[in-house]
């Protein structure tokens, strides 16, 4: 912490402690007080677009993949739109079901995986270990259609590589109604715990005249009201086939971005039922046979569990793209702590910081500094955090 | 669906080269149009920008803007083409749309395109890198 007059300045970073990918954060505060956020990212830049420039389309599908280890099928998913979005290419109907079905999954487990964190960070560990406890049904599904439990390898160009095995289908409804009965366990805990909404209720606000002005995505617009999803507004996979709802509210603070993520979560488990029904008796082919790509543009969207994946590739008629343009949800929602972290308290920068669902690991504490003078300062923001609730829960329940 | 002839009706000759395509709309707007262009489809239309690309073409340094319309799914992408290969400039729109402001700081540091108006030119990704960075990224690898 260097001390500077009445504004001290906290660094968390380079290699964050909290955030997977590896960014730096300068948070100035005045007291307990932010009164400013510096962010500082590019610390493991991995040039994904240029890759995918020297490979074929099909191999860019792959290499987009492993752009992120939670988003593994929302860029390919992405990827392929964008692809098919130069010739218009049609996708069987039974593809779509099986797309539909993979992307919901992955939200599933995304939406489980950020509840567990965020629930560890305020010091809610119950709330950490039932979330990461009933996300591992899930990966079981993904085994079970794709073989692999990150990185399924599933979408092609024209449908998905792989069908889903009818034998198959009972033991993933079953696994889904295990699902939902957990999530409405889940949901109505959150809901009835005061403590839970004293501590998030009001922190972190992103008014919906900053979400549209920073162009913020997924639940961290949706949680400010802004109606945006991409599986509403473009006609892909087999969403416009299927009944279901866009969770918005209007507080956005981040206890109604943990809210809209419970309640996606329930309408996701909605959405891999009808799928799962739906692949008991539509029939016909996964893929069509793509032989070569035109020259032209296109643009490619998949609503990932953080908000709306873009991709940009453009042919020259070759079997590989000229210029593939990547931006993924994170790009557009870390500027948002602009707006969120300034005024709130330092108790608060943890979670505020990770209700965008920034790709983060879970960590302990901030860096340990030395300041200009002598003196050794321990900032521990999880540990300031936790207390915090600790204290809210003691002025609430006596304990 | 959205009325996409009323808009190009209404930017009159201000863009160019227009192709339509389904709920795809790519145009091409001179520099000097560009802020006037953008501002309609973000303060008028309420579309959202969802990203910008930057690549080299035959002509020169081209910027291709992302306008969303979340409601339809119609997109409108003004192209923006600076033939100064060596320098190329064109007006920054992050003064209008705050959220341009990552994506055209990162266009500088990729593609050397110089954003005039930008409130916070500063590279993103290699500010503190421990090379002395001259050339745009893109042309380091090429050379």
């Amino acid at each position: 912490m260097n001390v500077n007059g009445t504004t001290n300045t906290v660094p968390v970073g380079p290699f964050h402690p909290l955030l997977e990918e590896a960014e730096y954060f300068n948070i100035v505060v005045d007291g307990e007080t932010i009164v400013d956020i510096d962010i500082d990212i590019g610390w493991m830049h991995r040039g994904h677009e240029y890759l995918s420039e020297q490979r074929t389309f099909t191999q860019s599908i792959y290499l987009v993949e492993r752009i992120c280890g939670i988003c593994s099928t929302s860029h390919p998913l992405a990827c392929v739109h964008a692809i098919e979005d130069i010739d218009n290419i049609e996708i069987p109907l039974r593809a779509r079901y099986i797309r539909t079905l993979v992307g919901e999954l992955e939200r599933i487990h995304s939406h489980l995986l950020w509840l567990g964190l965020a629930g560890h960070f305020i010091g809610y560990d119950t709330l950490w270990m039932w979330s990461w406890k009933y996300r591992e049904p899930i990966l079981q599904m993904f085994e079970i259609i794709s073989g692999n439990r990150n990185h399924y390898g599933m979408m092609r160009v024209g449908g998905v590589a792989q069908d889903v095995d009818p034998d198959k289908i009972p033991i993933l409804i079953d696994h889904m109604d295990e699902i939902a009965q957990k999530m409405d366990m889940i949901a109505k805990a959150a809901n009835d715990d005061p403590v839970l909404k004293s501590r998030l209720v009001g922190v972190g606000v992103l008014t919906h005249e900053d979400a549209v002005n920073y162009c913020a995505v997924g639940p961290t617009s949706r949680a400010s009201g802004v109606p945006a999803d991409v599986r509403k507004s473009e006609d892909t996979d087999a969403y416009s086939l299927i009944d279901w709802n866009v969770i918005v509210l209007d507080h956005g603070d981040v206890y109604d971005k943990l809210v809209v993520r419970v309640l996606e979560t329930v309408e996701s488990i909605k959405i891999c039922k009808v799928c799962l029904e739906k692949l008991k008796t539509v029939q016909g082919p996964i893929l069509n046979n793509v032989k070569e790509i035109s020259p032209g543009e296109g643009i490619g969207r998949y609503e990932a569990p953080r908000g709306e994946v873009f991709h940009y590739i453009r042919s020259d008629g070759t079997n590989r793209p000229i210029r593939h343009k990547v931006r993924a949800p994170s790009f557009v929602n870390i500027p948002t702590f602009a707006a969120t972290c300034k005024g709130a308290s330092l108790a608060d920068a943890l979670i505020t910081t990770a209700s965008v669902d920034p790709c983060y690991c879970c960590t302990e504490r901030s860096l340990r500094v030395k300041d200009t003078g002598s003196n050794v300062l321990d900032v521990d923001l999880l540990e300031l955090s936790r207390i915090k609730t600790k204290v809210i829960r003691r002025e609430i329940h006596g304990v | 669906m959205p009325d996409v002839k009323s808009f190009i009706d209404k930017m009159g000759d201000r863009i160019t080269n227009t192709v339509e395509k389904p709920l795809r709309l790519y145009f091409e707007v001179p520099a000097e149009h560009v802020k006037e262009v953008t501002g309609y489809l973000f303060n008028e239309l309420g579309c959202r920008l969802s990203t910008a690309t930057a690549t080299e073409v035959y002509r020169g340094i081209e910027v291709l803007y992302h306008f969303s319309d979340d409601n339809s799914g119609q997109y409108y992408c003004p192209r923006i083409v600076m033939t100064d290969k060596e320098n190329p400039t064109m007006p920054s729109i992050t003064p209008i749309v705050q959220g341009a402001e990552w994506i055209e700081r990162e266009m500088n540091e990729f593609w050397g395109v110089t954003f005039t108006d930008h409130p916070k030119p500063e590279r993103l990704l290699s500010k503190d890198h421990p090379e002395n960075l001259d050339k745009p990224l893109r042309f380091r690898r090429l050379s």
